[in-house]
């Protein structure tokens, strides 16, 4: 996340002649790029109303208000699309947006550091988080569960975990 | 061909005796195997393995309905960080 704006999406250049565009949404769910419209620049210089027009192998055929021609499309190939974190809706009780868990410190029960968070996955097994271990660049997995991480605390940007044996 | 039904399900013996000796103990820990050819039996629900990608153990707390599964299936030998856009996770 960069200055409260997450990447959304991305252009791949025009679809056709007429002035539309290939997206490739990076979105949970693809088809919701277009609820977080207005959508931004990286630098937030230029704005992109964005509607979906259909599917199409690899994304979706879109227009943006303020693309017309197919010349347009293809000076905006490979821009990326950003939202920002307020759009996102308000998750239930310990649910957690990847881009709010990144970066948060990692601490044990007893407050030592034990790194920040690299990234989430998820394999199949429920979610786990990658911990980048401090002045290293060895990386632990810790599964994201009640037992394991008790506490997460946005706010404050730190995340409790009580370890099982065997991983720090 | 798929395996005869009278040989019954194949596990490692070593990833049986690892989970038993956890399960006796009684400690929070993750069982490190590298046997992702085993079966996931139900007497290994409830508990935590390390299942080995050739590079890290990646943990996997087992529930029922990955019973009948492979350890394998659940530890990627490949990552694919992506974006994290607006994606979700829930802590169980």
């Amino acid at each position: 996340m960069k200055d409260g704006k997450i990447c959304v999406g991305a252009i791949g250049g025009a679809y056709g002649v007429r002035g539309e565009l290939r997206v490739k949404s990076f979105c949970a769910v693809p088809e919701d790029i277009e609820a977080y419209s207005p959508l931004t620049s990286e630098d937030g210089q230029q704005v992109f109303h964005l509607a979906l027009v259909r599917q199409i192998k690899n994304g979706f055929a879109a227009r943006i208000v303020e693309v017309a021609t197919k010349e347009q499309a293809d000076a905006l190939k490979g821009t990326q699309l950003f939202a920002q974190r307020g759009q996102l809706p308000s998750l239930p009780d310990d649910e957690y947006y990847h881009t709010d868990l990144i970066g948060l410190a990692v601490l044990d029960t007893g407050g030592e550091e034990l790194g920040t968070v690299k990234s989430v996955q998820d394999h199949g097994a429920g979610d786990i988080l990658e911990v980048q271990r401090p002045a290293s660049s060895e990386t632990v997995l810790l599964p994201f569960t009640l037992a394991a991480v008790p506490t997460v605390d946005l706010a404050a940007g730190r995340i409790i975990a009580d370890p099982p044996d065997g991983l720090f | 061909m798929s395996r005869s039904v009278w040989k019954g399900p194949f596990v490692d013996s070593y990833v049986l005796k690892k989970a038993e000796a956890s399960r006796e103990s009684g400690r929070n820990e993750v069982i490190k195997i590298w046997s992702r050819r085993s079966t996931i039996l139900p007497q290994f629900v409830g508990l935590t393995f390390g299942v080995y990608n050739g590079h890290k153990h990646i943990p996997v707390n087992i529930s029922e309905d990955m019973i009948g599964q492979k350890f394998g299936e659940y530890s990627p030998t490949r990552t694919y960080y992506g974006h994290a856009a607006d994606k979700k996770a829930k802590r169980k």
